[in-house]
């Protein structure tokens, strides 16, 4: 682990000379109290006063402190970068840098621990500060000699044990800071034992008026360590708090405000930079795949730029989208993109459009990802948030040296896994049999069999098309630092992706991510301003290859002619095939540019009482181009046809501003965080897709005034307003009892003119029982304990824009108008009352730390239930259309158990390996659907099944007579004709049963190696399971395309009498093999294990960089999709396609430079 | 600053602090929650407050009727499917086909839902173009009234097709769909009231001259007659009057239609050109390329290798080409006939009324709802049924005379009713139900159809006369009944 240094060490130095430091390490924890006695910066001028009463306190505390120190006069400054350093070695290297020398006594070394610290240009006093923390050693410095002391093994003394007189009333006043001297505000300060408190103000300062002296004063701030300390009279107090080493005091961002594992109440996840970064993908939602326990992660294809498919705890949807709301820096993201242009079906679905958004955020500018899951942490976010809500945090620049942080990653990907498909000989047998049995000779366009094609010939199309190697590059390039109030983030990144297709495809783009904060110089006023601007291109095709890969024939000709043009292989001067290297004329051309900015700016206006703005201003740009050149036509059929080309211009643009409250306050022995705030947010979304058709020529295809005839095919316009009030009480009773509620109201122009406001809200509360006297005083193997219960309202908006309207607009197939004037059309029937759907989530979650937080275990158990469904209502035809979109009171529930467990296994002398394991077990059920059987989903679901199954008929093999598959019907009869629908009596259930991960890290040295397992139990229709029609072909030149099958498909059935599970083979169509396909025949396993990330790292040793002035370099190997174990038939059992490229298997080796 | 917070105390900044915040957030939270109508279609609170929106909406419903090359889904479908059901057409088709099969064969089932659904798709149009036109107070008063006579023109036009279809229907008079989904069926004698009342009422306001696209100005030149006028509402309420046996107003408005000088019968061969004089209204195609012209031709001009499959299966019925008298110019411009090759050389004869079928040609014929000589034969048959032999003779006679035919020999009221339905036999054949309609309405179905029903593979009963009620509508309005038979 690198201990990064806290900032303003810079700013500190400066101030160095003249001051007096105390320390007394607190030898259980390892902590350092430091009492800055200098002149306060609440103080006015010194006087000698503060000077006397300061040497006064110096000779009380070197009396009774186990060391002294006094600071050096000259700015020394330390180098360092090392990882389990023995703390020996960093005594020479002090010297060397320093020219000090260091006297220790060999025998009290023997209880040092390794350092690892990673420091530049540090005053000499903090390094040693930082490099002793939590060993059992003091130091001291007379003039150039530094002397290491052993301390003696003291009672866990808390502060100096003052001197403590009769029980006099005192008025405390002091100033809370960070180990760099940073002020804090809004630090608690009570009294033990008494219903006292108050918070510390912009500058870090508090006064408390009337304590009894020598009362125990409890100073905490999330993610640092408490601290006690003992009032007595007199001096202003100076009280350092220290960082939490505890991963439960690790900042946690939730709505509106932070909080810690500790002391939350809702389920929240979170994914870190160093574990994102950890990953070569280019959408950051891939990094969360097995990570987080509540959430299921697919990706559609191996494409660059792929749809992204999130569930957090299942679906809760039936007809509308579930996709979570996406929140970056206090500002909503698009969960999808508009649906595009019909062609760029390449990059797979989501959320019914093609792509997904995140895929245009550069995963390298993220510091933290937070997953929002139980009512509790979504309810704040009302009518949005019923599918959770996936929180962004990009990366800040902290106060201190600056620093330049550099990645290079340069890599390969190969698609993770083919299907085992016929080669010549058995294809040929296949449709020879298939002849035979349908009584058949092959025909003048059975070109695989007819002569037209060398039978000679065989190709695994699969390594021809998808066989090649993706490239993948990736570098990234930071600067970021601070001084004084104002801290900076640069950073700028390249990725190039490039696909496994023939031809020159890729994906590429560039980003900027920047970030200004600023303090006022009373502390008072703060503004962070973020943006994100990225450029991307991507180029592919418009069809991806697999399809064609899978289903040619093996014995499909060659794609070159011997004087390597393109062979479209003619017969009787019609080509036999569409050559699939013609594909790669047809291009998909993809321009987005993606900008993303927010401004929060906070006030204090009373110690407790801020005022916080977040402003947000986001567009998105894409302009998709998809060609379609005569290269790509048969050469025989160009005269006859048409250049054409599309053109689809998307705009989403929108802005959000919420002005918010929060008032920290102590009421009795608690803490009272209140909130209020209200937001405003609008979204436009635009879209155009313009075709061209008549180019004269294949090289101005993307122009589109060179078309002889242009046609609008569709526009979108929408705009969306939002406007919500919102609040959220926290009372926090002494760590023990947190009680938690929000409420939102909400209003939104989806909704109809009669349902535009409604209510949310949710309760929760946790019980720290560790912290109870019965247990907090015999500390045991149990550090940590709580128990959260949450419940509350949240909705689901996704159901578009202008539902409730009666829109007109110009008919399909009207395209001169009437009379020569435009034409409208009612587009369905209003529904004013159109509302959201909502989910109440009930959760229960207990938090276990064991062996002082070293071994942490959460479990949750949720309860989701959706209701008020908006779908399609059926009515009968006389009220003008058969149908209304109408909320619905169908109930769908969400319930399962998430597990995580975190283990710090082994931490010593260079060595550590921890482990991360999660699990989610999840069930799906519709718990009510009233007159289910007479709604058009009467086909489609079953009160007390899951919605995530889909039905199928029942396979019953193929009958053993007549060779061809038989089905059950509804009442469980054989039969050859059943009637869709009606008799889909199998049920199977296609959504995940569970689903987790296991990651371990070990670390030696320099080394890290860090390796995560993802594994899903689940069950998949798949329909190639029976082979695609085997026997039959069509060449692509025909426009179908069925030529080669699975292997698998040899075990057919040949002879009255075989018991086979694959039917015979037959050139003719046959119902069968589509009955056999929508059976549960297609059904099989599709759980798998996959070997989801590698990444082993090497830091080079720090003296090898002193000399070249550098921070740190570390080489990497990143791994992703490595080993699959599955005992899938098809492809990938991730994206279970056919149509599609299995995602790929990436393999990068990169650079770490940190100046 | 400082002072000013010390006087105040926390609770106090809170308290007001919430205050100014709710008490903006309330003021503009619900007007900031309300947007406007996309601009890529129109909402119907703003589509009636324009007149050219407005007027958009019934060339929308005029467009719809037009747009399908095979209207099989769409009201206009039933000059192909009533021409299944009565004895027009033969087929050469799959049982599997759902679209013509089962009214070929006289076997609907519940699961055929069409023209019901479209029917009533357009009366919600219509309903909703009433309520929005008449609560619109922004439009120009002609155009107003103009298009709201157009919108009641055209309730009256599906409702006359649904209760001549199912027989008595629910009748939606609004857009509460809440209401509307359970509405029993309303009497066929309530139907046809409303009926009347709407063609009345539209008859008075609609504008004696085709008008163009803004329902406002009238064509100098060459109309195109593809919106409905005044003599729409005549020749549509004269048939109303005829089918509901009020003769007497059934001749008058026949009369105010065939005593206008704007329409007269063309040379066969040119009744279903474009704008044809015979043409009281019709639709203009919508569509481009190969459906620059009408659905009709698409679907009945069969390609050199003859009918076939479901997609054009229909060719004319021996029984109606038998039922040509000899030297009908009829039979040799209105139908036309293939002889392909395989199977064995079957000649196929298939109306041939309009001329250009699914090929890339420009926009020369239109869709025909409502022609002359139905007029003259309306009025034939209403001056024969009050007695007026030879009045009835002469309109009868008109018609026969273009189709080059000598005057009719029924001398007496029965002969003369006769002659008047084996006329609109062979002139009316494949033209929006007529045949259907009249077999019904004269009482002679079951005759008829138990002799041509056994020919197309099925059976006749009674019941059959009337179509099913679907039953999707049976399952979503309780107070919904079926036909007997189904």
């Amino acid at each position: 682990m690198v201990v990064h240094l806290r900032p303003a060490l810079g700013y500190l130095k400066k101030n160095m000379s003249g001051r007096l430091l105390i320390h007394s390490p607190k030898l259980s924890k390892g902590m350092i109290f430091t009492a800055f006695v200098d002149r306060p910066a609440w103080q006015g001028n010194r006087s000698l006063t503060n000077t006397l009463l300061a040497m006064k306190l110096t000779i009380l505390l070197l009396t009774t402190a186990a060391l002294q120190v006094t600071a050096s006069g000259r700015a020394q400054t330390v180098t360092f970068s090392g990882k389990d350093v023995p703390l020996e070695k960093v005594f020479s290297i002090v010297e060397q840098q320093t020219g000090y020398v260091v006297f220790f006594d060999y025998g009290t070394l023997e209880a040092a621990r390794p350092v690892t610290l990673q420091v530049r240009d540090l005053p000499l006093t903090n390094f040693l500060d930082e490099a002793l923390r939590g060993q059992p050693f003091g130091y001291s410095i007379r003039k150039t000699t530094i002397f290491i002391t052993k301390l003696p093994v003291a009672a866990p003394v808390t502060a100096p044990p003052l001197e403590i007189n009769t029980a006099a009333v005192i008025d405390i006043h002091g100033r809370v800071t960070d180990s760099l001297g940073n002020p804090m505000a809004g630090a608690s300060v009570t009294v033990k034992g008494v219903a006292r408190g108050v918070e510390t103000d912009a500058n870090g300062v508090f006064e408390l008026k009337g304590v009894t002296e020598g009362a125990t004063l409890m100073v905490s701030y999330t993610g640092y360590q408490s601290r006690q300390y003992k009032t007595r009279p007199g001096q202003p107090l100076v009280i350092v708090l220290s960082r939490s080493t505890s991963p439960l005091d690790e900042i946690v961002v939730i709505a509106y405000g932070t909080t810690t594992q500790r002391t939350s109440t809702g389920n929240v996840s979170t994914v870190k930079s160093e574990d994102i970064e950890k990953q070569p993908v280019d959408n950051p939602l891939l990094a969360l795949e097995g990570r987080v326990p509540g959430l299921y992660i697919s990706q559609a294809t191996g494409v660059p730029g792929s749809a992204v498919t999130v569930r957090i705890e299942g679906q809760n949807s039936i007809a509308q989208g579930n996709d979570p709301l996406y929140v970056i820096d206090g500002v909503p993201y698009s969960s999808k993109l508009i649906p595009d242009l019909g062609q760029s079906g390449i990059l797979g679905l989501s959320g019914g459009a093609w792509g997904n958004p995140l895929s245009f955020i550069n995963p390298a500018a993220i510091d933290n990802i937070e997953v929002l899951k139980d009512a509790d942490a979504t309810a704040i976010y009302g009518s949005r948030a019923a599918n959770g809500a996936i929180l962004i945090t990009t990366k800040k620049g902290k106060a201190g040296q600056t620093k330049v942080n550099i990645d290079i990653q340069n890599g390969w990907g190969k698609a993770t896994r083919f299907l085992p498909l016929m080669n010549t000989k058995q294809y040929l047998a296949m449709r020879r049999e298939a002849f035979r049995n349908a009584n058949q000779s092959p025909g003048p366009t059975d070109y695989d069999l007819n002569g037209a094609w060398d039978t000679t010939r065989s190709t695994d199309w699969q390594k021809v098309l998808l066989g090649g190697t993706a490239q993948y590059a990736d570098g990234q390039a930071s600067v970021s630092g601070g001084a004084g109030n104002t801290t900076f983030f640069v950073g700028l990144g390249y990725h190039r992706e490039t696909t496994v297709f023939p031809g020159d495809l890729s994906d590429q783009n560039g980003s900027v991510h920047f970030n200004i904060g600023h303090f006022t110089s009373n502390r008072k006023f703060h503004v962070q301003f973020s943006g994100d601007y990225l450029a991307d291109h991507n180029n592919l095709i418009a069809n991806d290859l697999t399809n064609t890969a899978v289903r040619l024939a093996p014995d499909a000709p060659a794609l070159h002619n011997p004087d390597g043009s393109l062979n479209w292989a003619q017969y009787n001067g019609v080509s036999t095939w569409i050559n699939p290297l013609a594909y790669l004329n047809s291009a998909y051309d993809a321009k987005t540019n993606n900008l993303n900015s927010s401004l929060e700016a906070t006030y204090q206006v009373l110690p407790g009482l801020e005022l916080k703005t977040s402003l947000g201003y986001s567009n998105l740009q894409k302009n998709t181009i998809v060609i379609g050149p005569l290269t790509a036509i048969a050469p025989e059929r160009r005269p006859s046809s048409n250049r054409s080309s599309s053109f689809g211009y998307t705009t989403i643009t929108s802005w959000n501003a919420e002005p918010w409250l929060t008032y920290k306050h102590r009421i009795n022995k608690g803490q009272l965080e209140t909130l209020i705030g209200t937001t405003f947010l609008e979204t436009n979304s635009n879209f155009l897709y313009l075709s061209g058709i008549g180019y004269n020529s294949d090289l101005v295809l993307k122009d589109i005034r060179s078309a002889a005839s242009v046609t609008a095919q569709s526009s979108v316009a929408s705009l969306y307003h939002y406007n919500a009030v919102f609040g959220r009480i926290n009372y926090n009773w002494l760590n023990k009892y947190i009680f938690s509620f929000n409420a939102r109201r909400d209003g939104s122009s989806r909704f109809g003119p009669s349902n535009e406001l409604h209510n949310f809200e949710s309760g929760a509360m946790a019980w720290v029982f560790s912290n109870e006297d019965f247990l907090s005083r015999q500390p045991g193997f149990l550090s940590f304990g709580k128990l959260r219960a949450s419940y509350g309202t949240t909705g689901n908006d996704q159901i578009g824009d202008y539902g409730f309207l009666s829109l007109y607009s110009t008919p399909l197939n009207v395209l001169t108008g009437y009379q020569g004037s435009p034409v409208l059309y009612p587009q369905g029937l209003p529904n004013p009352y159109l509302q959201w759907e909502e989910t109440k989530k009930l959760q229960f979650g207990l938090d276990l730390g064991f062996f002082k937080d070293r071994v942490l275990v959460n479990a949750n158990y949720y309860r989701n239930r959706s209701s008020n469904q908006l779908l399609s209502y059926k009515l009968p035809n006389i009220t003008g259309f058969g149908s209304i979109r109408e909320n619905f009171p169908a109930t769908i529930q969400n319930s399962g158990w998430e597990i995580s467990l975190t283990s710090k296994n082994f931490e010593s002398r260079g060595f550590s390996w921890s482990t991360n394991f999660n699990i989610t077990i999840q069930q799906n059920k519709l718990l009510s659907f009233p007159n289910l059987a007479q709604s058009s989903y009467a086909y489609s679901y079953e009160v007390g099944k899951p919605i995530t199954a889909a039905r199928f008929f029942h396979g019953l093999g193929v009958d053993p007579t007549t060779g061809f598959y038989i089905v059950a019907d509804a009442k469980g009869n054989a039969t050859s004709n059943p009637s869709f629908g009606p008799d889909y009596t199998a049920l199977v259930n296609t959504a995940p049963k569970y689903y987790g991960g296991l990651e371990n890290t070990v670390g030696y040295r320099g080394f890290e190696l860090d390796f995560l397992f993802q594994f899903v139990r689940q069950k998949a229709a798949y329909s190639y399971t029976l082979g695609n029609q085997p026997g039959r072909f069509a060449s692509s030149a025909l426009g179908g395309l069925l030529g080669n099958q699975p292997v698998w498909v040899l075990s057919r059935w040949q002879k009255p009498g075989d018991i086979a599970p694959i039917q015979m083979f037959t050139t003719t169509f046959n119902n069968a093999n589509t009955i056999g396909t929508t059976s549960d025949m297609t059904v099989s396993d599709a759980s798998f294990i996959r070997l989801k990330n590698v990444a082993l790292s090497w830091q080079l040793p720090a003296k090898w960089l002193r000399a070249a002035h550098l921070e740190g370099i570390r080489l990497f190997v990143h791994g992703q999709n490595l080993l699959t174990f599955t005992k899938f038939k098809g492809m990938d059992p991730e994206s279970q396609s056919v149509l599609s490229t299995p995602p790929l298997r990436i393999v990068t080796f990169g650079i770490h430079v940190g100046l | 600053m400082k002072s000013i917070y010390k006087n105040l105390s926390g609770k106090a900044m809170v308290c007001l602090c919430c205050l100014f915040f709710a008490s903006g957030i309330f003021s503009s939270c619900k007007k900031f929650i309300q947007v406007a109508a996309p601009y890529t279609s129109i909402n119907a609170s703003n589509v009636y407050s324009n007149d050219a929106t407005a007027a958009s909406v019934l060339s929308g419903v005029y467009a719809q009727m037009a747009r399908e090359l095979i209207p099989n889904a769409e009201l206009s479908g039933i000059s192909i499917q009533c021409a299944f059901s009565a004895d027009d057409l033969s087929a050469i088709l799959p049982s599997a086909d759902a679209n013509y099969y089962p009214y070929y064969t006289n076997s609907l089932t519940n699961a055929n839902s069409f023209p019901w659904s479209s029917a009533y798709n357009f009366i919600f149009i219509t309903n909703a173009a009433i309520e929005g036109l008449t609560a619109s107070s922004s439009l120009t008063p002609a155009v107003k009234q103009q298009l709201i006579a157009e919108a009641k023109f055209f309730r009256a036009f599906c409702y006359f097709y649904a209760v001549n279809l199912f027989g008595d229907v629910p009748m939606p008079l609004s857009t509460d769909y809440k209401a509307n989904a359970l509405l029993p069926r309303t009497p066929k004698a309530q139907v046809y009231q409303q009926i009347l009342k709407d063609l009345t009422e539209a008859q008075a306001a609609l504008s004696p001259s085709y008008l163009k696209s803004d329902a406002f100005t009238p064509y100098t030149t060459s109309p195109e007659r593809v919106r409905p006028t005044k003599w729409a509402a005549a020749a549509l309420l004269a048939r109303a009057y005829l089918f509901t046996g009020d003769y007497a107003n059934a001749e008058a408005e026949a009369t105010t239609v065939i005593g206008n000088p704007m329409f007269s019968l063309p040379a066969l061969n040119s009744v279903f050109k474009m704008n044809s004089t015979e043409t009281i209204w019709a639709l203009q195609p919508v569509r481009t390329g190969t459906a620059s012209n009408t659905g009709e031709g698409s679907f009945f001009i069969l390609p050199a290798t003859g009918p076939s499959g479901t997609v054009q299966p229909a060719f004319l019925s021996d029984t109606l080409l038998n039922s040509f008298e000899a030297n009908d110019q009829r039979k040799t411009n209105w139908i036309a006939s293939v002889t392909p090759i395989l199977p064995g050389n079957v000649t196929y004869y298939y109306p041939f009324k309009y001329k250009i079928g699914a090929v890339p040609a420009p926009t020369q014929e239109y869709s025909m709802v409502l022609r002359l000589a139905e007029q003259y034969l309306i009025r034939a048959e209403a001056r024969a049924q009050q007695g007026n032999i030879s009045g009835s003779q002469a309109d009868l006679n008109a018609v026969r005379a273009r189709a080059g035919l000598p005057s009719t020999t029924a001398g007496d009221k029965g002969s003369l009713l006769a002659a008047i339905v084996h006329e609109r036999q062979v002139e009316l054949f494949t033209e929006w139900g007529d045949r259907w309609f009249t077999l019904k309405r004269t009482g002679t179905i079951d005759a008829v159809m138990t002799q041509a029903a056994p020919v197309k593979g099925g059976t006749w009963s009674s019941y059959k006369a009337l179509y099913p009620i679907p039953v999707n509508e049976l399952l979503t309005d309780p107070n919904l009944v079926q036909n007997t038979g189904y």
